[in-house]
């Protein structure tokens, strides 16, 4: 006989899990109880919503589920706002909730919640057990959705009585997904290579076409055929946040990442175009500014993987649904049988040195000086976790990585507090890799608690945080459409962080603008970077920066991309 | 097309793509698992139509759920993907679609599991 708690165990096992993140409590305490002998490593966070962004950092860098575990009722519900960033990323995870017995269910008893209800709209799939028998099926099921299609978050809620009770268990089972009709005509549509020939002559048609890249181009495996392919159109590129890394950024079609703050080349080159290409991205409004003036000269060709992203934000001329892996190949075969258009010239325009520099202001400022010394000296391979904010967004542009999965933030959701638990997550999967996170110093303190967890495993996490003692992205749209009204977005009270980290055991410490005004910077500074960088232990660096500091370009809300502004304009 | 000039107007593709609202109904086959009539709805609700028809029925061996609802044909195409991304939805279909619309194969295409190979779906398919 086993308890539900073993089989639990015994089925994650049988899924490939070798790591879960969690904080125990009273109706999940069944399952940690059986933790010890199972096979299942348990990484215990300072905070739930730590746990499951550790368990984000760990499946976005490997492409494996990530697992994260609480107790039922503010266990479950601070898991909630992690499960919403990894349905807007398309991270595949799976959460396990206990919940209080079954009897108890829909009395308001002690610490219980409708998670099953509080994240029907967050999850791809979830399932509430009612039965020691359903759970074998529900965690097979649950981990082929989280991993299938377009990946995504599951909850599996498990009543307390449920992983005490016991039963025969003959192993894990395998979930079979069931057929259904519009399968059959997805299958056979998909087989249907007509597409690459609707796209092949929209390209002969074309002058001036672009590529956009997505984060479904890591998410597929399809590196390889979509550098391939890349290469061979040899047209204008740029990616989005989470597309960057999919093209060599030395490559020489290449222009950076695209929208609210991508670079000036890919924003004007995206305007001017007629025929844009993307490849495994949602077209969200950071990515598309004002969506009706969006591309405005442009047919556009979707390929991806999800269809209820297609025409969301204007029709499309061909839309290729399928995976990248299958879809591209397809298409490159077929364009192998013509030969494109010349298209030099419009890549010599877009490409041109004039439009590749970034804001000469933005080159001046410490900040991005810093950002670039300190890119510069990281190791390969290494990984960086930028948060949310001005920080983010000036990692997004200066980081120049060639590894798909070498830049991790929260995007779609924009959860602030994001990093230091996904770089939890990151070094514990890749415990030989310089793990370089980057933080505000408003998001640092939403997980701050996680430096327990990076101390308790000697974790030799690099953390940075960009200390301009503002909420630095809403206080620079304060400055330029609210007439610097900063209204609560002052942090100038914030703690020493130096002192902080060393009350966790953490050494740490202070750098300011200074040492970012010559160039290139002094050897001394190069030299405490690169001790940094490579010390074995976790380390914590601040860096002192200008309160007023802002990221440019930038794509005010509602706006075009055309209207990009590159510097700061004063205001009305 | 003179150089230059753009393939279209937006402004006025996205106003003809919206069109006006009309009122539809929407049939959609689905298995009675846990949540997925809830989340059929919430296709809806999030998006704040209003559900003045709701009906649920054991349909064959599966269920089937009839909704009126006042959407325009954007809505319509968002729909039909979102209600197939749910995992235990079988068919959608609706009555006084725009022309064609319904056939769009993209609506109807739900798209094969990644961790699925193609073989493997196809045996799914046929199953």
């Amino acid at each position: 006989m086993h308890k539900g708690a073993d089989i639990v165990l015994q089925c994650l096992r049988a899924e490939g899990v070798e790591l879960v993140f969690g904080y125990p409590g009273g109706a999940i305490m069944p399952l940690y109880d059986a933790l010890e002998g199972s096979g299942v490593r348990h990484i215990l966070t300072r905070h739930e919503q730590g746990a499951v962004f550790a368990a984000e950092g760990y499946a976005r860098v490997t492409g494996q589920v990530g697992v994260a575990m609480a107790t039922s009722g503010p266990g479950a519900t601070n898991l909630v706002t992690g499960i919403a960033d990894a349905k807007m990323d398309s991270v595949p995870l799976v959460c396990i909730t206990g919940q209080v017995r079954s009897a108890l269910i829909g009395t308001d008893a002690f610490q219980e919640t409708d998670v099953f209800g509080v994240t029907l709209s967050l999850t791809k799939w979830s399932r509430l057990v009612r039965t020691i028998d359903e759970i074998p099926e529900a965690i097979a099921e649950g981990f082929y959705w989280a991993r299938s299609g377009r990946p995504g978050p599951v909850v599996i809620d498990i009543p307390t009585d449920m992983l005490k009770a016991k039963k025969e268990f003959s192993g894990p089972v395998k979930f079979t997904p069931h057929a259904r009709p519009a399968d059959a005509k997805a299958d056979g549509g998909f087989t249907d290579t007509s597409f690459t020939t609707k796209i092949a002559a929209l390209l002969q048609q074309a002058s001036k076409p672009v590529a956009l890249v997505g984060a479904g181009a890591k998410l597929s495996g399809a590196i390889p055929e979509l550098r391939r392919l890349l290469d061979h159109l040899n047209i204008p590129t740029f990616a989005t946040v989470h597309g960057l890394g999919a093209v060599p950024p030395e490559s020489p079609y290449y222009l950076g990442m695209v929208g609210m703050h991508g670079t000036r080349a890919a924003n004007t080159a995206l305007n001017e175009s007629d025929l844009l290409m993307v490849f495994g991205a949602r077209l969200d409004d950071r990515v598309t500014g004002e969506p009706t003036r969006f591309a405005p000269h442009a047919k556009i060709v979707h390929f991806e993987i999800d269809p209820a992203q297609l025409d969301r934000v204007r029709p499309c001329e061909v839309s290729v649904i399928g995976n990248l892996a299958d879809t591209i190949p397809s298409f490159q075969a077929e364009l192998r049988q013509h030969s494109l258009p010349d298209f030099s010239g419009w890549r010599a325009v877009a490409c041109g040195a004039e439009r590749a520099e970034l804001d000469p202001r933005g080159l001046a400022q410490p900040t991005i000086r810093f950002l670039d010394e300190l890119f510069s000296r990281l190791p390969e391979s290494s990984v960086v976790i930028a948060d949310v904010g001005q920080h983010q967004m000036w990692a997004a542009q200066r980081y120049r990585s060639s590894s798909p999965r070498g830049f991790i933030t929260s995007g779609g959701l924009g959860a602030m507090g994001f990093a230091l638990p996904a770089a939890v997550g990151v070094q514990l999967a890749k415990p030989d890799t310089c793990v370089l996170c980057v933080s505000g110093d408003g998001g640092f303190q939403m997980n701050i608690q996680e430096l327990a967890t990076v101390r308790r495993l000697g974790l030799p996490v690099k953390m940075v945080i960009i200390d301009n003692k503002y909420l630095g992205m809403v206080r620079q749209w304060q400055q330029l459409f609210y007439q610097r009204n900063y209204a609560e977005t002052d942090l100038s009270d914030n703690p020493d962080f130096v002192e902080i980290a060393k009350a966790y055991k953490i050494h740490s410490f202070r750098l300011n603008e200074d040492a970012m005004r010559e160039f290139p910077v002094s050897n001394e500074t190069g030299d405490e970077i690169d001790r940094f960088l490579r010390s074995p232990e976790p380390e914590l660096l601040v860096f002192d920066c200008a309160p007023e500091a802002n990221v440019f370009p930038m794509v005010p809300a509602g706006a075009a991309l055309s209207e990009m502004l590159l510097e700061e304009e004063p205001t009305q | 097309m003179p150089a230059g000039q753009p393939a279209r107007t937006p402004e006025l593709q996205e106003r003809r793509y919206r069109g006006a609202k009309q009122m539809q109904s929407f049939y959609i086959r689905y298995r009675n698992t846990q949540g997925t009539l809830m989340r059929i709805l919430n296709a809806a609700s999030r998006r704040a139509l209003d559900l003045p028809v709701v009906q649920a029925e054991p349909a064959e061996h599966d269920h089937q759920v009839t909704l009126a609802l006042d959407v325009n044909q954007k809505q319509v195409g968002q729909l039909y993907r979102e209600w197939y991304a749910i995992a235990d939805v079988i068919q959608v279909s609706s009555d006084q679609v725009s022309s064609g619309a319904a056939h769009t194969a993209e609506w109807t295409a739900a798209h094969p599991p990644a961790g699925v190979t193609m073989e493997e779906s196809r045996a799914a398919a046929r199953a």
